[in-house]
């Protein structure tokens, strides 16, 4: 399931949720929670402002959801992200993966949340404390991680 | 503009600052590569020039810069995503 909201999420509801629709049959659910944190190195983060392509960003998220559960064995995905303004220290994004074993679960929970900082159609824009207003530059690092993943895909046995 | 075959572009982020618009039609009469599109698209708009990294979408997926433009296509403009 992929919800792109405004609002706030309640991160105890969402994994009661997914507790409740896998019950009995996951072993392990792995959560991720993201927050607005400092960006800029030497300068306090304000506010962010997230800006997406409605359609294209869930129709993305379903399809890296899709993929993790053609590569782990993955019951359920769950991915909330929000978008607007938010104040430092918000939450910013959710994701969980509810597997009968903990490796699967760990493993696409994380490949969702490395796939989607390179896929999924959202920008940040950083108001920082001096009022000044920039938008964030995507980090090699992400770009590294997706394409990493893509490799160990690649070269993976499948069934 | 009668009967003119167009895409939908639409502008993202920094991009949509820095052309000032969200969204509009740009006539389009045969199939284009997505570099050759977006090289006339920096020539209507040189303050795009310096954004660097542009990508394109079509029709809600992200495509490389050889993939074939459409009429009736919608293209997104956009500088690589930020989100998570």
């Amino acid at each position: 399931m992929v919800i792109v909201q405004h609002e706030d999420f309640d991160v105890a509801a969402l994994l009661a949720g997914l507790r409740e629709r896998t019950a009995g049959s996951a072993g392990a659910i792995v959560t991720f929670t993201g927050y607005v944190r400092d960006y800029a190195e030497n300068a306090a983060t304000a506010s962010l402002f997230l800006e997406h392509y409605p359609g294209m960003c869930e129709r993305e998220i379903e399809s890296l959801c899709a993929t993790a559960q053609s590569r782990w064995r993955v019951q359920e995905c769950l991915v909330v992200h929000r978008v607007g303004e938010l104040r430092n220290a918000e939450q910013i994004v959710f994701v969980a993966a509810a597997s009968a074993h903990r490796g699967d679960a760990f493993q696409a929970c994380e490949y969702i949340i490395d796939a989607l900082k390179t896929r999924a159609p959202f920008w940040k824009r950083e108001t920082l404390a001096s009022g000044e207003r920039f938008w964030v530059q995507q980090r090699d690092a992400d770009a590294d991680k997706t394409r990493s993943w893509e490799q160990s895909s690649s070269t993976r046995d499948h069934k | 503009m009668a009967n003119g075959a167009t895409i939908k572009v639409l502008y993202f982020a920094q991009v949509a600052e820095l052309t000032q618009r969200r969204e509009e039609d740009w006539p389009l009469d045969q199939p284009v590569r997505g570099a050759d599109w977006l090289a006339a698209l920096v020539r209507r708009y040189p303050q795009l020039a310096p954004a660097g990294r542009l990508k394109l979408a079509v029709n809600q997926y992200h495509v490389a810069p050889d993939t074939l433009i459409s009429p009736g296509d919608e293209v997104a403009v956009f500088e690589p995503v930020t989100g998570g």
